[in-house]
């Protein structure tokens, strides 16, 4: 089975959040770009299949600048995937999830795969557009925010969970087929040392940026534009509540409940 | 004049709150436009009736007992062709956001999920505000027209009033494309292992518990003043890794995301995994013994003190200004 991982590199976890000189996005000066936390449950995903079927190979697949789709496609590479494609960001760079959806589809289409797994949704801009989308385009079934994908090893034979409302349901489909990760329910591996420094010299193959940029250019006029991008006010700390007995702290937060926060009956 | 079609998922034969938070969005941004409701599946149209749509249509099928995203995508974007709606809005619940991405590639629309604010702003754009890095920032989008789909940030919205008046339901003839579109097989459903109350990604309020409840025993006192707010029950990851409530208790960074209306954290110091699981929440509500715990920082309002003496108060207050 050939298996595609789509994964996004995202700002590391720890970024201090500051806007851009515009306003209009984050400022990406100084910013550590990693494996989006979703994605590496995608990425364990395909390599707990390749385990369990022997002969599967699997490609990760990344788009944006050259330097960071490289930077979580080694990532990638050093967790223990066999191939990698990046799709190099034409230079206006567009964001939106359908023009990334269809940069992603056209790797599709030069690598078939049989299973596309991706993060059900990344952890900067929490979308979850590209992966039904890059559905939608390949004429794919999708299914998200699943969990214990298992394969019976034929072409009708993938078996998931999926978190949805009010429960867990159990689903089946035939492949091809795109699976979109819920995070962290399978404890993704961390790469080896030695895997790493191979990662380093492994060969990506570049899908150069004019060829992204043609096959982004169909959703140029339904891109959302950026009008801000804004931090909260800094939170000033809680309003502590003095009290002398337990009963008074609570007859005084119900109190500020119901009066001042307007959130009990 | 722009109209607005809604998607009503049932849940349980119930139109979900999800949905008819999206039906107040849609009256808000049609400009005196009709806002339609797309019913799917069996059951007929059970549920419409009060929502505060100008009319239903419904895609009846028995093959529709449990749409995919693939065919629930054809059926949006005929109904909003047949409605002549210019916008689509879904339920902001797992299924709801799976559609935007398909719905934006076969209708050609403009896409956002996660809304937490939407207006309009003149040549049939609108203009939304969502939280993005787990609610750390927010950003403003312009979405062109002439056509968008969105889907909302569950609770950033409050439901309409429901009308009394009598809902006119319409079947929506099936698409051609229907039949092409990949199926979901659905072989079983499990609830959810989770306390007794509302679930913890639906509930307006959640009640928390930390390591600082100290046993698996002692958690009850953080279900007890749950039961008393009506609330769903939430834990950190330091009380589920222990075992002591199921993973499906988790808020935070690798377990669930909650913006309820009201958050108190019961126990919690306020690690960042799992601050990032409930900041964006409207009001948060703080006990803990340390008073110079994390967690106060992010709190609206806190309680530094013996938790053991404090909750079992506030059960109390609680439960007594309920009965009043």
């Amino acid at each position: 089975m050939e298996i595609a991982v789509l994964v996004k590199p995202v700002p590391d976890a720890e970024t201090r959040l500051r806007p851009d000189a515009k306003g209009l996005a984050l400022d990406p000066e100084g910013v550590k770009w990693v494996l989006a936390g979703y994605d590496e449950s995608a990425v364990e995903q395909a390599l707990l299949l390749k385990e369990a079927a022997p002969g599967t190979t699997v490609r990760a697949i990344s788009y944006g600048p050259v330097a960071r789709a490289e930077e979580v496609l080694r990532s990638a590479l050093a967790l223990g995937c066999d191939a990698a494609t990046s799709l190099e960001a034409p230079p206006e760079a567009p964001t939106d999830a359908v023009s990334v959806a269809r940069a992603l589809a056209l790797a599709l289409t030069k690598h078939p795969a049989s299973l596309v797994l991706c993060g059900k949704q990344a952890g900067d801009d929490e979308g979850g557009i590209v992966g039904p989308a890059v559905a939608e385009l390949l004429g794919l079934p999708d299914l998200g925010v699943a969990t214990n994908v298992r394969w019976d090893g034929g072409p009708g034979g993938l078996t998931m969970e999926r978190s949805v409302e009010g429960g867990l349901e159990q689903g089946r489909t035939a492949l091809p087929a795109l699976v979109a990760l819920q995070q962290a329910w399978n404890d993704p591996r961390t790469a080896k040392l030695p895997n790493i420094l191979k990662s380093r010299k492994a060969p990506i193959e570049r899908i150069p940026a004019a060829e992204v940029a043609a096959a982004m250019a169909p959703s140029a006029a339904t891109a959302p534009r950026r009008l801000g991008f804004r931090l909260p006010p800094p939170r000033t700390g809680a309003k502590m509540i003095e009290y002398k007995t337990p009963e008074e702290a609570a007859e005084k937060l119900v109190r500020i409940l119901r009066e001042e926060a307007k959130v009990f009956p | 004049m722009t109209g607005v079609l809604v998607l009503l998922e049932r849940h349980a034969g119930a139109i979900a709150a999800a949905s008819c938070e999206a039906v107040g969005v849609a009256r808000s941004i049609a400009n005196g436009g009709p806002v339609v409701g797309l019913l799917v599946g069996p059951g007929g149209a059970a549920g419409a009736t009060g929502l505060g749509v100008d009319r239903v249509l419904l895609a009846e099928s028995p093959n529709l007992d449990h749409p995919s995203g693939a065919q629930l995508a054809v059926l949006l974007a005929a109904a909003a062709d047949a409605a002549s709606s210019t916008t689509i809005v879904v339920p902001g619940t797992a299924r709801g956001r799976d559609l935007v991405g398909r719905v934006a590639v076969r209708w050609n629309a403009s896409a956002a999920t996660n809304v937490t604010e939407v207006a309009t702003s003149g040549s049939g754009a609108l203009r939304v505000t969502r939280p993005v890095f787990g609610g750390r920032a927010t950003e403003e989008l312009e979405l062109p027209g002439p056509r968008q789909v969105l889907a909302l940030k569950p609770h950033a919205f409050s439901p309409p009033a429901t009308s009394p008046a009598p809902t006119p339901v319409e079947p929506l003839a099936l698409p051609e494309g229907l039949a092409k579109a990949p199926a979901l097989d659905v072989r079983g459903f499990q609830p959810t292992v989770g306390g007794k109350g509302p679930e913890l990604g639906d509930a307006s309020i959640v009640v928390s518990g930390g390591r600082g409840v100290g046993t698996p025993e002692k958690f009850q006192v953080v279900e007890d003043l749950a039961e008393a707010f009506g609330a769903a029950v939430g834990a950190s990851r330091a009380v589920t890794d222990a075992g002591w409530r199921p993973a499906s208790y988790q808020v935070g960074q690798t377990g669930k995301a909650v913006s309820p209306q009201l958050y108190i954290a019961v126990g919690i110091s306020g690690a960042i995994q799992h601050i990032v699981g409930m900041v964006s929440s409207r009001v948060i509500v703080a006990i803990n013994s340390d008073p110079q715990a994390p967690i106060f920082r992010v709190a609206d309002y806190g309680i530094a003190g013996d938790l053991f003496a404090i909750v079992p108060a506030l059960t109390q207050a609680v439960r007594a200004a309920r009965s009043h």
